[in-house]
């Protein structure tokens, strides 16, 4: 069991060291070679984010925080009688009409235009009867909670539905039944404190339109930095008939969210080193259609 | 320099694997070299207490509860006055822990460290950085290595990944390879079959061992080489995959399931096959490729982690992970074996038992032993900076309270009260 420790003390000139574990004994066992981490890679698949693309993305939180702050307007309208319920179902239900329009104009029909729409149609005139049938008992559900209550817990669901909504990236914090219940639960708090059933039933309709059909146009929209403006000025110009202060408070929150957030972000993606190298983990392609 | 050492780890006897098979035959190893070895690991089900195994060997089984996964919950303090007292009276100058997933193994390297003892640290596995988890655990190693004298690795590879894993300056990283009991693993011949090629696998039947490449290898080989036999041994969670690709191919007859073995059975199945199909996805060493080559078998493995650098090429045939590649290996192992270009079982043994064996690795931890004997341990002071460099300062108050706890116990329970245990004496049990 004759071997050198220790550095090597052997006179003969040694061998080239070699990444092997059966020989090249001459070396001490803490021996590093120049070759350490040779085979180390950085940044393989990494992409790199551009302003454009990191103001979009921002801009999809954004439009969540709008859609949410106009909404939350429509209600106030509704609660000081400043519109008309009539009129705000008109206005909405035009709107998802042309909403609509535009977006089965995008999409292809398997099954013909005529049974598509058919369908559609069903399923507006069942969600709308079965709406205003049951928007008195909805109105009355949370009547004897306290309006204190009821606006915390609003904002509070408002938030989780913010926290939780699906902005098409993939985090542990993602889930959109929950977002989506979250929204509703906070519009049938709020529908309590309207004056009547029929506004229960506009605000919920409305609710349905705001926080489920309108995301589904906004992922088309979502790509386009003009109809992000737009959507930032209707809030801003909405919420300034209202509350100028809450104006002020609502454009900071949209900068810090759409401006600065976005440039940190730039600043830091510098620092991004993701290492590879041998010891990663190989993948197993098409692992889920081997049995069958 | 005569040492007395503690090997600590979560896992050992009774449970099976490469760490258990590591601490125990380096035990034997040093126990024969003079030194005075213990080993501690936490409680399996009623194997509670201290009990003594071959040669005297004395196991301390700590009474704690496992938490997950083996390993037993990291309270740091909780079983600090147990373990205490085990170092006193067992008088440890030299506390080696195994393997980065044994929270005992971190537990007892920072008391001993706080108790001015040397620690040595052995890492068994690989670690990628890609994900979440990865980078918490990786932040955790580096937080325990602080108290680490020196720490060991079983391949070059994974030196590599445990210096940039817990940031370790690389002089004070070894590379010692695992060994194989190589007069366990002998060939034998004459119980292969002459009419059919037989495939072997060893191993967990998880993810990480690529069962869905043996899976989809077993599937798209049979049809295409009729006397082809698999035997896959082991068990674990994806274990229904095999036998789904066997139910559905129809190949009761080709593919045999053995289930979990006993290791010492593992030679008695090696032994009938002619070629060892290795699929792992990550390994540091791989010892089941070296008793595979030390029975005679021919290996094809993936080339990956620390596996091209256990054999030399003559010995194995590696390949890429992925399906096509597997195939190509294993076709090239046939056509060898079937115009006898194969090596022949016994020059294989002869050549594996020459590269690996204990007592060679026993004696290359006791170069490290002797190195850390001789370092000057480091004051709290010192240690508690380190933390302040890594950046996880509330840790330095889990080490705070340590000390001061190991403080108190030396003023409750002097360690001048604690009874020193008797060596285990080999004369007077031969005498019995």
């Amino acid at each position: 069991m004759a071997r050198t420790k220790g550095s090597g003390k052997s006179t003969a000139p040694k061998k080239p060291w070699k990444k092997i574990l059966y020989g090249s004994r001459e070396y001490p066992d803490n021996y590093t070679d120049s070759s350490f981490l040779q085979e180390l890679r950085t940044n393989v698949h990494v992409h790199t984010v551009s302003f454009r693309e990191a103001i979009l993305g921002a801009g999809r939180v954004t439009n969540a925080i709008c859609i949410v702050v106009l909404f939350s307007i429509v209600f106030v309208y509704l609660y000081n009688q400043l519109v008309d319920a009539n009129t705000v179902f008109v206005y909405s239900c035009a709107g998802s009409i042309l909403g609509y329009l535009w977006y089965r104009s995008q999409s292809d029909f398997q099954n013909g235009y005529w049974t598509c729409f058919y369908r559609d149609a069903r399923m507006v005139a069942i969600f709308l009867s079965v709406g205003f049938a049951s928007s008195p008992i909805l109105k009355t559900l949370t009547e004897t909670i306290s309006t204190d209550t009821i606006y915390a817990m609003t904002v509070f669901m408002m938030l989780l539905h913010l926290c939780f909504k699906d902005y098409g990236v993939s985090p542990a914090l993602v889930s959109s039944s929950l977002s989506f219940n979250a929204a509703i639960f906070g519009s049938i708090c709020l529908a309590s404190r309207l004056a009547s059933s029929f506004h229960a039933f506009v605000l919920l309709s409305l609710s349905v339109e705001a926080f489920v059909l309108l995301p589904l146009l906004m992922v088309e929209a979502g790509r386009s930095l003009c109809i992000l403006i737009l959507v930032i000025s209707v809030t801003i110009g909405a919420l300034w008939s209202l509350s100028p202060p809450m104006t002020v408070f609502f454009v900071l929150l949209i900068c810090f969210v759409n401006l600065i957030c976005p440039i940190w972000f730039l600043k830091w993606q510098i620092h991004k080193e993701n290492i590879y190298g041998p010891w990663d983990e190989a993948v197993v392609e098409d692992a889920d259609n081997i049995v069958s | 320099m005569r040492h007395t050492v503690c090997l600590v780890s979560d896992f050992f006897y009774p449970n099976v694997g490469g760490v258990e098979e590591h601490i125990f035959n380096l035990s034997q190893c040093l126990m024969r070299r003079g030194h005075k070895v213990i080993v501690m690991t936490h409680s399996y089900n009623d194997r509670v207490g201290v009990r003594y195994m071959t040669n005297g060997l004395k196991v301390y089984y700590l009474p704690v509860r496992v938490f997950y996964n083996q390993c037993v919950l990291p309270t740091m303090i909780c079983s600090l006055p147990l373990i205490r007292n085990i170092f006193i009276r067992e008088c440890i100058s030299i506390v080696h822990g195994h393997s980065a997933f044994s929270a005992l193994a971190h537990e007892a390297m920072l008391i001993g460290h706080l108790m001015h003892l040397k620690c040595v640290f052995t890492d068994h596995s690989l670690f990628g950085f890609a994900d979440t988890s990865a980078v918490i655990t990786n932040r955790f190693l580096q937080i325990s290595l602080f108290s680490c004298n020196h720490c060991i690795c079983v391949s070059h590879t994974g030196k590599e990944n445990t210096v940039l894993r817990a940031r370790v300056e690389s002089n004070r990283v070894s590379v010692i390879p695992n060994a194989v009991d190589t007069k366990a693993f002998t060939p034998d011949p004459t119980h292969r079959s002459d009419d059919y090629v037989t495939i072997v696998t060893v191993g967990r039947l998880v993810y990480r061992k690529g069962v869905d490449l043996m899976a989809q290898i077993i599937k798209e080989l049979s049809p295409k080489h009729p006397k082809v036999k698999f035997i896959v041994c082991g068990d674990g969670p994806k274990r229904w995959l095999i036998d789904e690709v066997r139910e559905r191919c129809g190949l009761q007859d080709r593919v045999e399931l053995l289930g979990a073995l006993e290791h010492s059975q593992v030679r008695n199945v090696l032994i009938r096959g002619h070629i060892f199909l290795n699929t792992s996805l990550t390994e540091a060493y791989c010892m089941a490729i070296v008793e595979a080559a030390s029975c005679g078998l021919q290996v094809v493995s993936t080339r990956v982690g620390g596996i091209p650098e256990v054999l030399p090429p003559e010995l194995i045939y590696l390949t890429e992970p992925d399906v096509p590649s597997l195939m190509d290996g294993l076709e090239k192992a046939m056509l060898d074996l079937k115009e006898g270009r194969a090596m022949p079982p016994y020059e294989c043994h002869r050549k594996v038992s020459s590269l690996y064996n204990w007592h060679d690795v026993t004696q290359r931890t006791e170069v490290v032993y002797n190195i850390v004997a001789r370092d000057k341990s480091k004051a709290l002071g010192s240690l508690l900076q380190c933390y302040i460099t890594a950046g996880v300062l509330p840790f330095m108050l889990v080490v705070a309270l340590c000390h001061l706890l190991l403080r108190a116990l030396e003023w409750l329970v002097p360690s001048k009260n604690i009874d020193v245990a008797k060596n285990f004496d080999k004369q007077k049990q031969h005498a019995l």
